[in-house]
């Protein structure tokens, strides 16, 4: 007993932090942020006195027309956010939690819901300002819209003119939420859950929230190079797939790993998961248009194709290979083929995006075959699935990009622009770069505070026991 | 252990085969990918033309109707997976719970392909005679983001065929409950892919894509004949052909895991708003209709079943109440748009007592429709169509007509014909399909398989460990 207040002793001072930058955010929003809150209920929005906060005002020139909220952009930005939730929770915790063994199918559930819980406060604390607040030095986003000060339901010009803002900041907000939960697949069944809440925290901070500015907010310095990243490519799956190599790497091996049975408890509940996932990466995916239309139907169309092409070409590739398909190449292909096409599902047509996905199935597969030669235990193929096809979509959407699709993009190498591809090989290797260092670190400052991994009989009882004092059946 | 072992041997014994099918149906893949490169060849000759040609005045895409039906997309992708997948993966035995999930997740995947390279253009495109859809639109050539003027008028061509996919998709995953725990893998892709060109894109064509009988006046709101005859008359066939299970009617089949079965209706009767007010093809009175009708339907259908199974049986069942509501589901989906909420009530009152009634006969017929997918689709699809032309009423859908009770009696004798058409056509279509497959691959797994359950001996895993 003595030994988890320890732990909870160690985890509770950055809670304490947390809640006092909360305290004061809220009483600095409050000061500030009055106004643009009640803007709506007063009336329509006002042209008379744009509630336009001082940094809006500081950092861009006043747009020419005042931005008009449209309600069907809105509704469907706000189902998106909705379907980028279940994504998270219920659809990655199932689909991570049918995969382990029974002993810990409540601890990995229980991974995916806590980010849920915990990044919900972080984005809208600071998380948000870091990534997509005004821009300082191309680098990160300042401190103006700590606490969603200025973030009102006016629309912001940048991120979405027809929207309100906070519902764009509401959308991202499920994207900060997913990729640290991407990541636990590769250290399940292992890690504590103190040092896991301590890890997420920093790594959402640290490199999720400067990576997302880089590449999507208004003057991040890959944005600024040309880099096309339509729904999180190297934002969510990169670094979410390299960030989990280096997991693997520092947390090592399960016990018995290589020796031991340790197949999916409950592989119906994977594929409840993958299709929840497949479900929602429609919102992920097409929501990410930031208005329904044109653009939000074409991502719609090739992320249900490459989806699709990716499942079967994992499928027919396991079936060549190994003699069977199986139902989890199944799931793990459609989610391989959905990560592929998430960078490229606003810049290509649907019959490049069948190229797309017959990579992701192949690629991801052999990528998946070989970790077991490479002898890092990435326990539920986050590396193989999110880094591989995430690198596979960047670069791919450097290939098949198409300024016929969308008049904002680029033209791709197969449509006469090389130099694209060069970019997008750039905007990969920042991101790997990057996510690899900076976990590391991270890592490395969380094993010295506290450690990260279960004692051995901690492991053997399973998560559920040690670390909630639960079972998942009985 | 030993078991293992044992059906590890036979599994390398029988690899050979296996491979051989691989190759098979890789070829079959591979005449479709030579069929895309040429598509897309033919496609590039053909916009340049395209956009010469057509000057129809400008139709503005609204983005709240666009952004209703791409949500209604995606509620109907989760009918199929993983609706229909844990409704059906509920209800077999453990040992083919995977196997059958695999069908609606596999249905899913190359419904997808086979849909945007040539079935949207077989199903909507150009008519020819009345009869089928022409080539133009193959590889979704001319399929942009422009609004098509019948097909959506205020939203993107692009999201109309995406919605109409997933209905492509459902309909044959719903036959799989037919032939469930005893179908070959590698026949279920052949068949699935055979049954969903030849059946479902005419069928299609004839009602929505301006082909013979929507010519007629047949109405069919949301895939009453489209969706549910046609697979619910095809399981027929399919239980037919293929024989009853090992042990049907001797050994004990409950189903493995009802909670799932639940989820899966809960899912389905979630998705079906997708299906039934997406069909409006707008956020628009006529889909708040039809989101009504299919919910009081529903509800009133799940009721009537369990009470109906109370006094006939003495006990409620959970199962009952979900078979209650999948029934009701299926059964208003062709009137959705046309009837109001208190016909609603009659056609799942209805809904609700025939498709009972179809289940527990189905005990003295013989056949072994394994999920009830003729008692439930297939009844409840044609009640439907005909109730549609008792209770349509212009008063809701100006669009529509006016059924029999409404005083149009024309209308009900069309919707007849449909019936007809639909049932026949799915009839000898599917019989012929599942001879020249049973011919090339084998429709059954061996008896060993049978018993060993399709998860390991199709697939090489377990559900649950």
């Amino acid at each position: 007993m003595p030994a988890h207040f320890s732990t909870m002793r160690k985890v509770l001072p950055v809670l304490v932090c947390m809640v006092m930058l909360a305290g004061a955010t809220t009483v600095y929003a409050q000061d500030a942020g009055a106004p643009v809150l009640y803007a709506q209920d007063a009336g329509a929005p006002t042209p008379a006195a744009p509630p336009a906060t001082a940094p809006e005002a500081a950092g861009a020139p006043a747009p020419p027309a005042v931005p008009k909220i449209d309600t069907g952009d809105t509704a469907w930005l706000l189902v998106s956010t909705a379907l980028v939730l279940a994504m998270t929770a219920p659809g990655l915790a199932l689909f991570y939690g049918g995969m382990v063994r029974s002993k810990n199918s409540l601890g990995t559930i229980m991974q995916s819901f806590i980010i849920l819980c915990v990044i919900s406060i972080q984005w809208v604390l600071w998380g948000y300002s870091l990534a997509f607040g005004p821009d300082k030095g191309h680098i990160i986003g300042g401190l103006e819209w700590l606490g969603l000060n200025g973030v009102g339901l006016e629309p912001n010009a940048d991120y979405g003119a027809t929207v309100p803002h906070q519902a764009f900041m509401i959308f991202q907000m499920m994207f900060a939420v997913i990729t640290p939960a991407l990541i636990t697949g590769a250290f399940a069944e292992r890690m504590k859950f103190s040092s896991f809440l301590v890890f997420t925290l920093l790594w959402a901070t640290f490199i999720y929230d400067p990576l997302a500015h880089w590449v999507w907010a208004v003057g991040g310095w890959v944005r600024n190079l040309g880099a096309l990243d339509f729904a999180g490519g190297t934002v969510v799956h990169i670094s979410s797939g390299i960030s989990a190599l280096a997991c693997a790497i520092v947390l090592r091996q399960r016990l018995g790993y290589g020796r031991e049975h340790m197949s999916p408890h409950n592989l119906p509940m994977t594929v409840l998961g993958a299709s929840l996932l497949w479900f929602g990466w429609f919102g992920f995916n097409a929501g990410s248009a930031v208005a329904s239309g044109a653009l939000a139907t074409s991502a719609f169309v090739v992320t249900n194709t490459a989806t699709a092409t990716a499942a079967l070409a994992w499928m027919f590739a396991e079936w060549m290979y190994r003699g069977k398909p199986t139902v989890l190449g199944a799931a793990s292909g459609a989610v391989a083929g959905l990560v592929a096409i998430t960078p490229a599902s606003g810049f290509v047509g649907p019959m490049p995006s069948i190229v797309i996905g017959l990579g992701a199935g192949v690629f991801c597969y052999l990528a998946v075959l070989w970790k077991s030669k490479l002898g890092y235990d990435d326990a539920l193929d986050v590396v193989g699935i999110h880094g591989i096809g995430g690198i596979w979509g960047a670069l791919a959407t450097g290939l098949f990009a198409s300024k016929a699709i969308n008049a904002a993009g680029a033209d791709g190498l197969f449509y006469g622009n090389p130099a694209q591809f060069g970019i997008q090989a750039m905007a990969v290797l920042i991101s790997v770069v990057f996510a690899f260092t900076g976990t590391f670190i991270i890592l490395k400052l969380v094993d010295g505070l506290m450690g990260l991994r279960v004692s051995e009989e901690e492991e053997r009882m399973g998560l559920d026991l040690s670390q909630h004092d639960e079972r998942a059946y009985s | 252990m030993i078991d293992l072992k044992q059906h590890c041997q036979q599994n390398s014994k029988r690899q050979g085969t296996s491979g051989v099918m691989c190759l098979t149906i890789a070829a079959v893949m591979l005449g479709t990918l030579a069929l895309f490169i040429g598509s897309v060849a033919m496609a590039q000759d053909a916009t340049a033309q395209a956009g010469a040609g057509v000057a129809t005045p400008v139709l503005i895409i609204d983005t709240g109707d666009t952004a209703w039906v791409l949500m209604s997309t995606a509620l109907v992708l989760a009918m199929t997976m993983p609706g229909l997948a844990l409704f059906y993966g509920g209800l077999v035995r453990s040992k083919n719970v995977l196997g059958t999930i695999m069908h609606s997740a596999i249905i899913l995947c190359m419904v997808s392909l086979i849909w945007i390279l040539f079935g949207y253009s077989l199903a909507f495109g150009p008519d020819k005679g009345g009869i089928i859809g022409g080539l133009e639109w193959i590889g979704l050539n001319g399929v942009g983001s422009d609004p098509h003027p019948t097909y959506g008028p205020t939203i993107p061509h692009q999201v109309f065929m995406l919605f109409q996919l997933m209905f492509a998709a459902i309909t044959p995953a719903l036959i799989t409950g037919a032939f469930a725990e005893r179908m070959r893998f590698s026949a279920l892709l052949l068949f699935a892919a055979l049954w969903s060109v030849v059946i479902y894109t005419p069928v299609a064509h004839w009602i929505w894509g301006g082909g013979w009988l929507g010519k007629m006046g047949a109405l069919d709101f949301a895939g009453g004949a489209v969706v549910h005859i046609s697979s619910g008359v095809s399981a027929l066939i399919c239980a037919l052909v293929m024989g009853q299970r090992k042990g049907y009617g001797t050994e004990y089949m409950a189903p493995h895991n009802l909670p799932f079965t639940l989820l899966g209706t809960g899912l389905l009767w979630f998705g079906w708003f997708g299906f039934n007010a997406g069909s409006a093809l707008g956020a628009n009175g006529i889909a708040g209709s039809a989101f009504l009708a299919t919910h009081t339907a529903a509800a009133t259908a799940a009721l009537v079943w369990m009470w109906m199974e109370w006094m006939h049986r003495g006990r409620p069942t959970v199962l009952g109440v979900a078979s209650g509501a999948v029934a009701g589901l299926a059964t208003v989906t062709p009137g959705a748009g046309f009837v109001g909420p208190f016909s609603a009530i009659v056609i799942g009152g209805f809904a609700g007592i025939l498709c009972y009634f179809a289940v527990v006969w189905k005990g003295r017929m013989g056949y072994d429709d394994s999920l009830d997918v003729v008692g439930i689709h297939g009844v409840g699809g044609i009640f439907g169509i005909l109730a549609t032309g008792l209770f349509a009423s212009k008063a809701i859908n100006t669009a529509g007509a006016d059924g029999l009770f409404f005083g149009n009696t024309a209308q009900f004798g069309i919707q007849a014909i449909m019936v007809a058409a639909v049932a026949i056509f799915s009839a000898f279509g599917t019989w012929i399909i599942l001879r020249l497959v049973d011919a090339m691959v084998g429709l059954r797994v061996s008896p060993e398989d049978e018993a060993t359950g399709l998860d390991l001996s199709q697939h090489n895993e377990r559900a649950y460990s």
